[in-house]
């Protein structure tokens, strides 16, 4: 069965893949190894784990505004995730996003963490506006 | 969005393929954040120039816009670089090099190489209401809140894109209506020094995300205690913009600092701060090999006053203190004769770079001592140290001691 949402896109293109849900705000610059994508940032719900390939849920970004070389960077490198999800997005994600085309989604119409858990295969479809969630 | 005739020659390239890009940039924001049109602005500030943040990937991007023949339109500074230009600190050779190519690139697109988060403290003071795009959290955080100025929290790439074209999309903090607070914070806990102002700023931060936080009952801050409040709040979270009632331009009085919406009421306690301050400690080792000040970088003021606790005392010699500035502050202390001072008690006083921008990790230093929320919140991540975090007077004695014993 597939869960279809709509939303808003924020940065184009489509990608799929398995989730990785995190609740708390996610700061690029300082807080991530672009070699791996580990999650460095002290005591972070994330610590230690990689975000490389997934599809990333976390609400919205924060603290240092050179994280979108960062998101580029991960990018650039293939460390980063497949596409992200955000309840907001904020500016610092956005053009991160956009210049590595990283497809991003936010505000849809139902609460993302009530539909997509880890290691859910979602889909981001950000040139129509839609992820769809495989249950 | 509407476009003038001119910007629609900008979006097509007839000004060239940089203002092109920029452009793109502008443009999806715009459309994001529900922008009817472009405002012109009067100045910019680009961020995340460290190697850490640009990596090669965007150091190629910098220097192909620089290459394609991108120059800003508008005063544009720069932020904090990884390296100190004026001098050799060991710094591996490699990083230098790389460091100086994004350096250069910026340089080359006009951008003014003031290499500082606090352009503010270098004659670069948007008046109130002054629309303008700049990036480097803390300085968001403060145009808007203490100056009133109007600014988004720009990324790197954006507030080189409004450099570039002298704009900004109409969206966010530049409409009056956004800039309302959200949560009010009655602070009873007593703020004695910039410590106490960083590790409230940190506690709010944490739990307020990306709103507006209103404090009431601040007492009489100075101009740096709002810098180092700012720097926690848009660390530990994503905080473009406080009001302090009583204090900041756009709050005279709660209810202007709200502007009749509903808000939630929380207070700062003794026990808050307390918390704030915990969640910025990460060290258990008591020997301190690595002391840190200066982040956001220091004033005057604050150099004066380092010159005070080291005047004839001695930095342990296990124990390296590295006093953070730029070259605009540096050099007017060095003719005031406050580096000296410094200097001859064993510190080093750097100027264009920072400790979570450059990579004093490289020379082997394992635990941080500083009084910055900014930089105890990124240094476990940045740097890989074990951070104790408190007042200058405690982290001067633990540069002094080699240890930590607060």
């Amino acid at each position: 069965m597939a869960i279809i949402v709509k939303g808003r896109s924020i940065s184009k293109g489509c990608a799929e893949g398995e989730a990785l849900v995190c609740r708390e705000p996610i700061g690029f610059n300082f807080g991530i190894d672009v070699s791996n994508g580990v999650i460095t940032e002290y005591k972070h719900e994330l610590f230690g784990k990689s975000i490389k390939d997934r599809i990333l849920l976390f609400p919205h970004g924060k603290g240092s505004t050179g994280g979108s070389y960062v998101v580029y960077q991960l990018a650039k490198n293939k460390t980063g995730p497949k596409a992200i999800i955000n309840m907001t997005t904020e500016t610092i994600i956005a053009v991160g996003a956009i210049m590595g085309s990283i497809p991003v989604m936010d505000s849809l119409e139902k609460n993302p963490y009530d539909l997509i858990f880890d290691g859910d295969h979602v889909k981001v479809d950000a040139d129509h506006g839609l992820v769809v969630i495989e249950k | 969005m509407h476009l003038t005739d001119t910007e629609k020659r900008m979006r097509d390239g007839e000004l060239g393929e940089p203002v092109r890009t920029a452009m793109a940039i502008l443009m999806a924001l715009g459309e994001i954040y529900g922008a009817e049109k472009l405002i012109p602005i009067r100045s910019a500030h680009v961020a995340g120039l460290s190697l850490k943040s640009h990596g090669l990937a965007g150091t190629e991007w910098a220097e192909d816009m620089a290459s394609r023949g991108a120059r800003v339109c508008i005063p544009t500074t720069m932020n904090v670089i990884g390296v100190d230009r004026s001098r050799d600190l060991h710094l591996p050779q490699a990083w230098v090099k790389d460091q100086l190519r994004i350096e250069a690139a910026y340089e080359r697109m006009g951008c003014l190489g003031t290499s500082s988060c606090v352009p503010y403290y270098l004659g670069f003071v948007p008046r109130f209401q002054e629309h303008i795009a700049w990036a480097e959290s803390s300085a968001v955080v403060f145009t808007n809140s203490v100056l009133g100025a109007r600014d988004n929290r720009e990324a790197g790439p954006s507030a080189l894109a409004s450099g570039l074209t002298g704009r900004t999309p109409l969206s966010g903090l530049h409409l009056e209506e956004n800039r309302k607070g959200d949560v009010l914070f009655k602070v009873s806990a007593p703020l004695t020094n910039l410590a106490d102002y960083g590790a409230l700023g940190s506690y709010v931060g944490r739990i307020i995300g990306t709103k507006v936080p209103v404090f009431e009952r601040m007492q009489e801050p100075s101009i740096e205690d709002l810098v180092y409040l700012g720097a926690g709040l848009a660390s530990s979270g994503g905080v473009a913009m406080f009001h302090a009632v009583g204090v900041t331009p756009e709050a005279p009085t709660i209810e202007s600092a709200f502007g009749g919406k509903k808000y939630e009421v929380l207070e700062i306690t003794a026990k808050e701060l307390e918390e704030g301050k915990q969640k910025l400690t990460s060290a258990k080792d008591r020997k301190v090999d690595y002391v840190a000040i200066g982040c956001p970088h220091c004033s005057l003021n604050q150099l004066k006053e380092l010159a005070t606790l080291l005047q004839g005392r001695r930095v342990n010699k296990e124990t390296t203190l590295w006093i953070h500035t730029n070259v605009a502050i540096k050099s007017l202390a060095n003719q005031l004769g406050y580096v000296q001072v410094i200097e001859d008690a064993g510190a080093v006083v750097t100027q264009d770079l920072c400790t979570i921008l450059g990579n004093p990790e490289a020379l082997g230093f394992k635990t941080l001592a500083t009084n910055s929320p900014k930089m105890a919140f990124y240094a476990p991540g940045s740097n890989g140290f074990e951070v104790w975090y408190g007042s200058v007077e405690q982290c001067i004695e633990a540069a002094v001691h080699g240890s930590w014993n607060a």
